[in-house]
C-alpha cells in the first residue's frame, strides 16, 4: 500500500463499470487515481497493436482532447465543480468495454452488420457506465442522457479507431 | 587546525562546487579523505559522485540510494516547494482572471438544460409550425433557465451539433475512402471560421441598422448554432439513403430552420408593437424585417454550402 495504489478501490470501481444496470456509488470517486485508466488505455493500445493498427498518437491525442471537452462540458452544467483527474478517471475506467470490442477486432473483422450491432451495444455500455458515475458523483438530475450523448461521441472516435 | 577550518568554511561552498574542491583534496597520499569532508556534504557529494564522473572519490561502492540522498538535499527541498507553490500560483492566477476572458457564470446559464428540454427543443427544429407561443419568459428581469422555458437559447445542442457534425463528416469522408485524420481538423476549423464570420456579419449588420435589442452576442451564436443539427439530418439520410434522401431531408430542415428562425428572431429585432402582428409602417421597422429575413435565409444556403461536397 506504499504505492498509493488501492488495488480494492481499482477492482470496486472496475465492478462499477461491468455492472451497467446497477445503481452506483456517488462517493467512489473522491479519490481520483489514473492507475487504473493508465492501464486500461495501455491494454486498449495493446489489443490495437495486435490488430494491426499503429496509431498510438491518435488514441492519446484524441483522449486528451476528449478528457478536456468533457471536463469544460461538465463544469458547465453541474453546480459543484469537478477536478480534471476525476474525469479522466471515470473516462479511462470505462474504456474497459472498449477493450473487449479491439480485441474482437483482432479475431473478426468488424465491419459487416454484426460488427456494426456489437459496436453500438459496446459504445452505449461505455456511455451509459460513464454517466452513471458522473451523475451519481455530481448529483445531476434529469440530465444523464445529456452527459451519456458526448461521452458516446468520445467511445465512438475509439471505436471508429478499432474498426478503420 | 588547518583541515577542520577548511572543513567548516568549506561547508557553505561544498554544494557549489564539490567536483573543484574533491579533487585537489583527496590525493593518493592523504590517509582519509573522509576527514575533511562534513557529514551531510559527504552524503551529498556521494549523491553527485553517483551522478556525475567519479572524478576522485575512490569509493568502494556506490551509495546505496542517490535520489534519496538528492532529495534529502535542503536545496532540492527548496526547489521542490518552490515549484509546488509556483503551480498553485499559476493556477490562481488562472482561475481568477478566467472570468475576465470568458464569462463562466453567463456561459452556466445557457448549459442549465435537462433532457426533456433538450428532447423538445430538437422536436421544434425540426417541426416548428405548430408552436404558439415564442417569447421567453421572464424572471424578475433575468430570462428563466433553459430547463423551465422552451423558447430559451442553450449552447448545449449547437456545441452537440457541431462536434456530431465534424465527426459526421468524417464518417462520410471515410465511407467515401477520402478520410484521414487530419481532414477532421480542417473539417472543425473551417465550420468554425464559418460560424465565426456569420457571427461578426451579423453583429456588424445590427450595429449599423441601430437595434437596440437584448440580443447577446452568446444567445446570437446559440442561434447560428441550431442549424448544425439539420445539417447532421441531412448527412446522415444522405449517407443511408444516397443523394435522394439527402435533398429530401435538407430541403425540409432548411425550410424548418428558416421559419425557426424568424419566428425567434422577429421578437428580439423587431419593435415591439410589430412582435404583437401587428404590421407597423416606418423605414426602420422595414429595415429590421429585412434583416431578420436575410439571417434566416443565409441559414439554409450555409446548410447546403457546407454539406453538399459530403454526399456523392
Amino acid at each position: 500500500l506504499e504505492l498509493g495504489i488501492n488495488f480494492d478501490h481499482i477492482w470496486q470501481k472496475t465492478l462499477t463499470v461491468l455492472h451497467p444496470l446497477k445503481v452506483a456509488d456517488g462517493s467512489i470517486m473522491n479519490e481520483t487515481d489514473l492507475a487504473g485508466p493508465m492501464v486500461f488505455c495501455l491494454a486498449f493500445g495493446a489489443t490495437l497493436l495486435l490488430a494491426g493498427k499503429i496509431q498510438f498518437g491518435y488514441v492519446y491525442g484524441i483522449s486528451a482532447i476528449g478528457c478536456l471537452g468533457m471536463f469544460c462540458l461538465l463544469n458547465l452544467m453541474s453546480m459543484t465543480g469537478v477536478s480534471f483527474g476525476c474525469v479522466a478517471s471515470v473516462l479511462g475506467y470505462c474504456l474497459l468495454p472498449m477493450i473487449l470490442l479491439s480485441s474482437f477486432a483482432v479475431i473478426f473483422s468488424l465491419q459487416g452488420m454484426v460488427g456494426i450491432i456489437l459496436t453500438a451495444g459496446i459504445i452505449g455500455w461505455c456511455s451509459f457506465s460513464a454517466s452513471k458515475i458522473f451523475i451519481s458523483a455530481l448529483a445531476m438530475e434529469g440530465q444523464q442522457l445529456l452527459v451519456a450523448y458526448p461521452c458516446a461521441l468520445l467511445y465512438g472516435v475509439f471505436a471508429l479507431i478499432s474498426i478503420f | 587546525m588547518h583541515p577542520a577550518g577548511l572543513a567548516a568554511a568549506g561547508t557553505p561552498r561544498q554544494r557549489k562546487w564539490p567536483s573543484k574542491r574533491r579533487i585537489p583534496v583527496s590525493q593518493p597520499g592523504m590517509a582519509d579523505p573522509h576527514q575533511l569532508f562534513d557529514d551531510t556534504s559527504s552524503a551529498q557529494s556521494r549523491g553527485y559522485g553517483a551522478q556525475r564522473a567519479p572524478g576522485g572519490l575512490g569509493y568502494p561502492a556506490p551509495s546505496a540510494s542517490p535520489q534519496a540522498a538528492f532529495l534529502a538535499d535542503p536545496v532540492s527541498n527548496m526547489a521542490m516547494a518552490y515549484g509546488s507553490s509556483l503551480a498553485a500560483q499559476g493556477k490562481e492566477l488562472v482561475d481568477k482572471n478566467i472570468d475576465r476572458f470568458i464569462p463562466v457564470t453567463k456561459l452556466k446559464y445557457y448549459f442549465a438544460v435537462d433532457t426533456m428540454y433538450v428532447g423538445k427543443k430538437l422536436g421544434l427544429l425540426f417541426f416548428p409550425y405548430l408552436h404558439q407561443d415564442w417569447e421567453v419568459q421572464y424572471q424578475q428581469d433575468t430570462p428563466v433557465a433553459p430547463r423551465f422555458d422552451i423558447n430559451a437559447p442553450d449552447l448545449y445542442i449547437p456545441a452537440m451539433a457541431f462536434i456530431t457534425y465534424v465527426l459526421v463528416a468524417g464518417l462520410a469522408l471515410g465511407t467515401q475512402d477520402r478520410f484521414s485524420p487530419d481532414l477532421l481538423g480542417l473539417q472543425a476549423s473551417s465550420a468554425l471560421a464559418w460560424l465565426t464570420l456569420e457571427v461578426l456579419a451579423i453583429l456588424l449588420s445590427l450595429y449599423l441598422v441601430t437595434v437596440n435589442t437584448d440580443l447577446t452576442t452568446l444567445d446570437l451564436v446559440a442561434f447560428l448554432g441550431y442549424k448544425y443539427v439539420g445539417m447532421i439530418g441531412g448527412v446522415l439520410m444522405g449517407l443511408l439513403f444516397g443523394k435522394i434522401g439527402y435533398y429530401l431531408v435538407l430541403g425540409w430542415c432548411c425550410v424548418s430552420i428558416f421559419v425557426f428562425m424568424i419566428r425567434t428572431l422577429r421578437l428580439k429585432i423587431l419593435a415591439e408593437a410589430a412582435a404583437e402582428g401587428v404590421p407597423v409602417r416606418g423605414a426602420r421597422n422595414q429595415l429590421r424585417m429585412y434583416l431578420t429575413m436575410a439571417v434566416a435565409a443565409a441559414q439554409p444556403l450555409l446548410m447546403y454550402w457546407l454539406t453538399f461536397h459530403l454526399v456523392r
